[in-house]
């Protein structure tokens, strides 16, 4: 017996099981008519089905086995534009049997790249344009240098609304034959904020826990994000050092947490009603911690820059009496 | 010159009998223990580490328990031993039962020179000659705690060697002076004993270079040849030198005072700030400090600008120490970081993380980063809370075993047995 994860699962293999970004889809499907794409940069925010239509475009140009065809490049992973570069290149050097000319470079994410590499990329982008499409995506479609930006056709996703969220929760929850309530897909909704990719593995993480209701929903959003991060601030602020600081560890052990990933979800908690600080103490929090996280990506040791962070918590909570 | 051959006196008078040992009856009980152990049969570690500063006499006492107890002494220097032949030689001696020549006892000394770089593979080569020895081991260090090392210290049982006081060297001293026939003053020896800081080869050396020209040894010559030297500390001896440091410069030399690297002597740090320090703003002005330091030296490594060393140097020998808000000599028990214990567990689930995020981000179309913080911690909820249809979607993907023990955690045990069962 075997399951997959349900964002897997439903996922819309062709452009006609799009259900969302409807204008997009429509002038898609006038490419695929014409087997001829442009470049194509898709912006917006996550989980509102930019990898899944590119993905869905090339199943319908190319077919089941589209994938041959397409090359996927993950920005964040890859962040090297060498090994961009060289993929690319062994990729565009074999030419395509058929009737579509070209083959596919997905570049996901590509905001995430310098505009030093975006330069690299442009200058990839020309130099295989005979053989090859590229669609970039991108969460700000601001952050992607404008010679890119003029070579593409821009696609706006919008966040998914409700009623596309709502409906689809619905649809997979009749599929799958499990009861959930209605409050329940709203409280998902509420919590993803229009991503999609969330919102139904919530609703597979509360079904797993027994009916979806509220409570549910609620508790599998506490479950996924570790209290420790809170406990940790909260001893923190006590004034007790070295139990925060046993709390990290075992965050960085049982989760294999990063101080960056760490230091990032602190930095979500300190806004949370729950930490009752003064409001100008979290501002030297917040502070803080963007100082840390910089000295982490500029290579500094996890445990220390944030042992750090911690004393200074113990020092502030202390004149602010938690 | 006499007639007899000429032996330094760091030779002559070593000890013949383990009895002779200075001041190390806990060591020696251990020891001595361990190879009733072997002699019996019994199942225990295989090998020794034995450990202390330089000149605390590791070497001799094993060459004392060797004769004590009737061995054969193969005496190796690890770090010679580096190229592949030399291990190989070790490991045929070490494979060896003991037959007509005697019962062999090995002895690799200094196994903490093995470098890492240069001599990579060779701490694997000696877990290896361990696991599969048929004659005890002795291995020697100043510093087991090298990173590297780990592996022999969980192979081997540590026995820790205490550096001598200044009483220990003096006698010793003293039963040399009386058998070459010195004259030697109280308070030369005295001297020699506080500049040795408990190295009894050092002091041995300097009572010979005092005693060269003259049978008569007085403080002024003793003033006159010996020197301070550089000293190695362990880190916890360190850690005591730059936490109660009186000046700056001598929290500078402690931290540079110990052979482990910049990094490890950090975590050392890093580990007893919260053990030395009390009050919140000490704490806090130690780490301050100390996170400097390791923002300096992570900039070196990236530039490889080593001009850079000193500012990191001041931040974590001078800028701990003066956290303080008043001085006060403190004795602080340091011990070994937890860190350092753990730090193969943390990787271990870094790297569960980054291939479970590999499997599925092929899966989700997404990034590596996204799977991270969108799917696996609900994928963890589901693996913590429903063994049954966890272990559904461990089929659904084939995860292997050590990650799925990673997602279920106290949980695993179920999540495995119902991926066992058949389908009903």
């Amino acid at each position: 017996m075997s399951e997959l994860l349900w964002a897997e699962k439903y996922r819309p293999r062709s452009l006609d099981e799009v259900i969302n970004q409807k204008e997009i889809v429509e002038r898609l499907k006038r490419f695929i008519a014409e087997k001829n794409i442009p470049h194509m940069l898709f912006a917006g925010p996550p989980g509102t089905g930019k990898t899944t239509i590119a993905h869905a475009l090339a199943h319908d140009l190319y077919g089941e086995n589209y994938r041959q065809y397409m090359l996927e490049l993950n920005a964040s992973d890859e962040r090297k534009i060498e090994v961009i570069r060289t993929k690319v290149k062994e990729f565009a050097r074999s030419r395509v049997i058929g009737e579509v000319p070209f083959k596919i470079v997905l570049l996901d994410e590509a905001d995430n790249m310098t505009s030093d590499a975006q330069q690299a990329l442009r200058r990839l982008m020309e130099l295989y344009s005979a053989s090859t499409r590229f669609i970039l995506t991108a969460n700000y479609p601001s952050k992607i240098i404008e010679p890119i930006q003029s070579r593409c056709a821009v696609f706006r996703f919008t966040s998914l609304k409700r009623e596309d969220v709502v409906g689809r929760l619905m649809y997979i929850c009749n599929q799958e034959r499990i009861s959930c309530r209605d409050r329940a897909l709203d409280v998902i909704y509420e919590i993803t904020e229009g991503d999609m990719r969330r919102a139904i593995n919530i609703l597979q993480a509360a079904a797993a826990l027994g009916e979806v209701n509220e409570d549910t929903v609620y508790k599998v959003v506490g479950l996924a994000h570790p209290r420790e991060v809170r406990e940790m601030i909260q001893l923190a602020l006590q004034g007790n050092f070295i139990e925060a600081r046993k709390k990290l560890r075992d965050l960085m052990i049982n989760y294999g947490l990063s101080g960056v990933d760490i230091i990032k979800q602190v930095h979500r908690e300190i806004f949370s009603p729950e930490i009752k600080i003064p409001d100008e103490v979290k501002i030297i929090i917040a502070d803080y911690a963007g100082e840390i996280q910089f000295r982490l990506v500029e290579g500094a040791d996890d445990e220390i820059q944030l042992n750090a962070f911690l004393a200074r918590l113990a020092l502030l909570g202390r004149k602010v009496k938690v | 010159m006499s007639s007899e051959r000429y032996l330094p006196w760091v030779i002559k008078y070593r000890p013949k009998n383990i009895n002779e040992v200075v001041n190390q009856d806990e060591a020696k009980q251990k020891l001595i223990a361990w190879l009733k152990a072997w002699e019996e049969g019994r199942v225990g570690k295989k090998a020794v580490l034995l450990h202390g500063p330089a000149g605390c006499g590791k070497t001799s006492l094993v060459e004392a328990l060797a004769r004590t107890f009737k061995y054969q002494l193969f005496e190796m220097n690890a770090s010679d031993s580096r190229r592949k032949t030399d291990i190989e030689r070790i490991a045929k001696l070490a494979s060896q039962t003991s037959g007509l020549t005697g019962r062999k006892l090995i002895l690799l000394d200094e196994v903490d020179g093995l470098d890492p770089r240069a001599d990579e593979g060779g701490v694997e080569a000696l877990v290896e000659v361990i696991e599969n020895t048929r004659n005890p081991i002795i291995m020697t260090a100043n510093n087991p705690y090298r990173d590297h090392l780990r592996p022999l210290r969980e192979i081997a049982e540590i026995i820790q060697m205490k550096r001598l006081s200044e009483k220990d060297v003096i006698t010793v001293l003293d039963r040399i002076c009386k058998a070459e026939n010195l004259q030697c003053d109280l308070a030369a020896l005295r001297e020699i004993a506080k500049r040795s800081e408990g190295d009894l080869r050092s002091a041995i050396n300097d009572l010979e270079a005092a005693s060269a020209f003259n049978k008569k040894v007085t403080i002024d010559t003793v003033k006159a040849v010996a020197v301070y030297r550089n000293r190695v500390y362990a880190p916890w001896e360190a850690l005591q030198k730059l936490f109660n440091a009186t000046y700056i410069f001598q929290a500078r030399e402690a931290a540079t005072s110990t052979d482990l690297s910049h990094d490890e002597f950090i975590t050392w740090i890093n580990e007893h700030i919260p053990t030395y320090y009390e009050t919140p703003e000490e704490v806090w002005r130690a780490y301050e400090a100390l996170s400097r330091a390791d923002v300096y030296l992570g900039r070196i490594v990236k530039t490889q600008n080593w001009d850079l060393l000193s500012y990191a140097l001041e931040m974590m020998g001078p800028g701990v120490a003066f956290a303080r808000s008043a001085y006060k000599y403190k004795w602080r028990a340091f011990k070994m970081p937890e860190r350092i214990k753990l730090l193969a567990e943390t990787k271990k689930s870094r790297e569960y993380r980054e291939a479970l995020a590999e499997v599925l981000a092929g899966r989700l179309l997404t990034s590596r980063a996204i799977v991270k913080n969108d799917v696996i911690p609900y994928l963890r909820v589901i693996f913590t809370n429903n063994p049954a249809y966890a272990a559904k979607i461990a089929n659904g993907y084939k995860l292997p075993e050590e990650l799925v023990k990673w997602l279920a955690g106290p949980r695993a045990k179920e999540v495995l047995s119902f991926m066992k069962k058949p389908k009903k």
